[in-house]
């Protein structure tokens, strides 16, 4: 198997990830095939960084495996723990449907994909087609679930879109500022899980359609 | 050490002296003082760089320009005010006894962490740092508006951390691709992402990923200044915060992230000339400007009645912006300083009036507030008056500036329809406040007859930003009108 057949195989396999998120329901299922999604960009990354002698790369992967595929889920589900809830409720848009519009995304992030330089077709044009799908996905994700952790998930799913644009398109960014945007998304992350706690505490109960007082 | 560097410790330190603890009076002065010193060095270092140097500091990762002084100053400015506010409206809270230790904690420490972000956004070049910085600010808004721990405080906080984070993940984007559309072109290192490097190699980004990071970022940043269809946390989270850190919000971030737009929108106008952004901006202003309407004319809450004016007042901005132009640039900039001194007016009267009352709904606070808080009232019709742009105050020759370069240009049809807008802003406006402050005093032997207004710190910041908008309409210092033009300058493609 060739790196760029590995590349490729990665990036189908985070949005496989992504279809997945969407079609399942158990909430410890959703945050391991987070993680997985997460290790597949980690391994992305290094294998950009073995092939093209980027080593600043080997620092994005060895970020990306340690916080997102390990230190963020294991967060997650030690919340999920503490709060005893464990299933997505049905969602605004049954299972079935949310396929069918993800697909229709997937064809638009694709579509999107092909104005880029990069030569059609090559690996790198399937690392965008695949992160501006993931990047639609996600957001769909967030407009269409309930739960505050699969919301959270979402953003997630986004924030791997964007590194994996990173990773793939860019000749790396600076580390510099790579360091500070790791740092930012897992306070990001600790601050919505004190809120989920928060909610939860409050409402019982994290379904975030019971935050509705606020209009007008 | 470099002036730029103390601009941002002073802040700093502040914050973390003010977490630590100590006696309610030390907090006091430290926070009071380290704004204040704050303030000083915000406007040493734009008289630093009106007298004709470039302070920059890490290989000009921080650089201040024009634009950034100006930024730099206003959010100085409004922090200083925040700052000895609060100091009033927490005093104000430990007499109600509402106030626990934790609010404490937070309170003297988040509002000087808060300037010293909005502050690392003004002087970033790199667009890296000013990404991380921008996120400084969301994370710090977060406990800012969940202060009061209540059922909707959580709401508010949880709806604008899920919108503001979605938001800065299309930013991040944005500056991803706008970093691929350089590639090869932006040189090694640190470096690369700063603003000055993609100006200088401007002909050279691929247009396509240009045009995709372009559209990402607006719309990232966008989310952050509350520009519509994005503004839906503002609302929210203007009611929920505590009025020393609306404040902080509604001018302070807004500013902050209009400073990103424009950054991004000179880089846009660089490469693909300013149609592209500047139309995208137009579109997004006006339509701003429009959401507002209606929602201000049904109002049933004063916070929420000046999150709604803030929305308009950025659209008003971005369609400066997007009408293009040195006096659409010039407007705007001119209509960014003189909201950033009226906008605290009205928060801090509608902030008293809210604590009177213990609510800032129009029902709970009844009409006639007058002949209970003349002080308050006074100066909420005087901040209304200011922010609806009514003669002789600042904002209506700003917007005067807009309107003429929108119908000197070819958008005639958009400026019409803004212009009425504007209009019918004014009188819900007006409208609004008139029914809370006029009408017949609350009947006596209502059970709910609030608090008397006190004379305190909070009063005199209130007074002393009323008489500082009041003057600024008719005197601006001179060195205060070279920044608004070196910032032009900067928006027209100069240095």
């Amino acid at each position: 198997m060739t790196s760029h057949d590995l590349l490729i195989l990665c990036a189908a396999g985070m949005l496989v990830s992504g279809y997945l998120i969407v079609g399942q329901k158990r909430l410890f299922t959703t945050i391991r095939l987070f993680a997985l999604q997460s290790l597949l960009l980690g391994i992305v990354a290094a294998t950009i960084a073995v092939t093209q002698s980027r080593h600043e790369l080997f620092v994005t992967a060895g970020i990306t495996i340690a916080m997102k595929s390990i230190l963020i889920p294991w967060f997650l589900m030690r919340l999920i723990d503490r709060i005893g809830i464990h299933r997505e409720i049905e969602p605004f848009l049954n299972v079935p449907v949310s396929l069918l519009v993800c697909l229709g995304l997937t064809v638009v992030g694709y579509r999107v994909s092909t104005g880029f330089p990069e030569a059609v077709g090559g690996a790198r044009h399937h690392l965008i087609g695949v992160a501006l799908s993931m990047l639609l996905i996600g957001m769909f994700l967030m407009v269409t679930r309930k739960k505050a952790i699969t919301q959270i998930l979402a953003l997630l799913t986004v924030e791997n879109a964007v590194f994996l644009v990173a990773v793939g398109v860019t000749p790396g960014m600076p580390l510099v500022v790579e360091l500070g945007i790791a740092f930012d998304v897992i306070v990001a992350v600790l601050v919505l899980g004190i809120m989920v706690q928060r909610i939860v505490d409050r409402f019982d109960s994290m379904d975030v359609s019971r935050l509705s007082q606020l209009k007008g | 050490m470099n002036l730029l560097l103390w601009t941002l410790g002073v802040p700093l330190v502040t914050a973390a002296l003010g977490s630590l603890g100590g006696s309610r009076r030390i907090r006091e002065i430290t926070m009071v003082g380290g704004l204040l010193a704050t303030f000083a060095l915000c406007v040493a270092t734009a008289l630093d760089f009106l007298g004709g140097a470039v302070p920059s500091a890490f290989d000009e990762a921080l650089r201040v320009d024009g634009l950034s002084a100006l930024v730099l100053v206003l959010c100085g400015f409004v922090g200083l005010l925040s700052g000895a506010y609060g100091v009033g409206y927490l005093r104000r809270n430990e007499e109600r006894k509402i106030v626990t230790p934790r609010m404490r904690r937070e309170f003297y420490g988040l509002i000087p962490a808060y300037v010293f972000a909005m502050l690392l956004v003004a002087m970033s070049n790199n667009l890296g740092i000013l990404w991380i910085a921008v996120e400084l600010t969301t994370l710090g808004s977060v406990f800012l508006i969940t202060f009061h721990d209540k059922d909707t405080s959580l709401e508010a906080g949880w709806k604008f951390l899920v919108l503001g984070s979605l938001g800065l993940a299309f930013a991040l984007l944005g500056t991803v691709l706008l970093f691929a559309a350089g590639q090869g072109h932006l040189g090694e290192g640190m470096a690369a992402l700063n603003w000055t490097r993609f100006i200088e190699v401007a002909s050279s980004l691929h247009p396509f990923t240009l045009r995709l990071g372009v559209v990402f970022a607006l719309i990232g940043y966008g989310t952050k200044a509350g520009l519509a269809p994005m503004h839906t946390w503002k609302p929210d989270a203007y009611r929920e915060a505590p009025s020393p850190a609306g404040v902080l919000m509604a001018v302070g971030m807004l500013n902050a992230a209009f400073y990103c737009l424009l950054r991004i929108h000179l880089i846009s106008t660089a490469a693909l000339g300013p149609e592209f952004s500047g139309d995208l901006l137009l579109g997004l202003g006006l339509f701003s400007v429009l959401i507002a309407t209606p929602f201000i004319l049904i109002q049933w809450n004063l916070k929420r009645l000046l999150a709604y004016s803030s929305i308009e007042h950025v659209g008003i901005m971005a369609v400066g912006i997007g009408l293009g132009g040195e006096a659409g640039a010039f407007g705007a900039l001119l209509h960014m300083t003189y909201h950033s001194l009226a906008k605290p007016v009205a928060f801090f009267s509608a902030g008293t009036l809210g604590q009177l009352h213990s609510s800032s709904n129009f029902d709970r606070i009844g009409s006639g507030t007058f002949s209970r808080a003349p002080v308050a009232s006074g100066l909420l019709v005087l901040a209304t008056l200011m922010v609806t742009g009514s003669p002789p105050f600042g904002l209506f020759f700003s917007e005067m500036t807009i309107l003429k370069a929108g119908f000197a240009g070819s958008h005639v049809r958009v400026t019409a329809t803004f212009l009425a807008a504007l209009v019918i802003l004014f009188c819900g406006f007006i409208f609004q406040v008139g029914r809370l402050v006029l009408g017949p005093p609350r009947d006596p032997k209502d059970r709910r007859v609030p608090r008397p207004e006190q004379f305190d710190i909070a009063t005199v910041t209130a007074l002393v930003a009323g008489l500082v908008a009041i003057v600024s309409a008719f005197y601006l210092p001179g060195w205060m009108l070279g920044l608004i033009r070196a910032a032009t300058r900067v928006l027209m493609g100069g240095a």
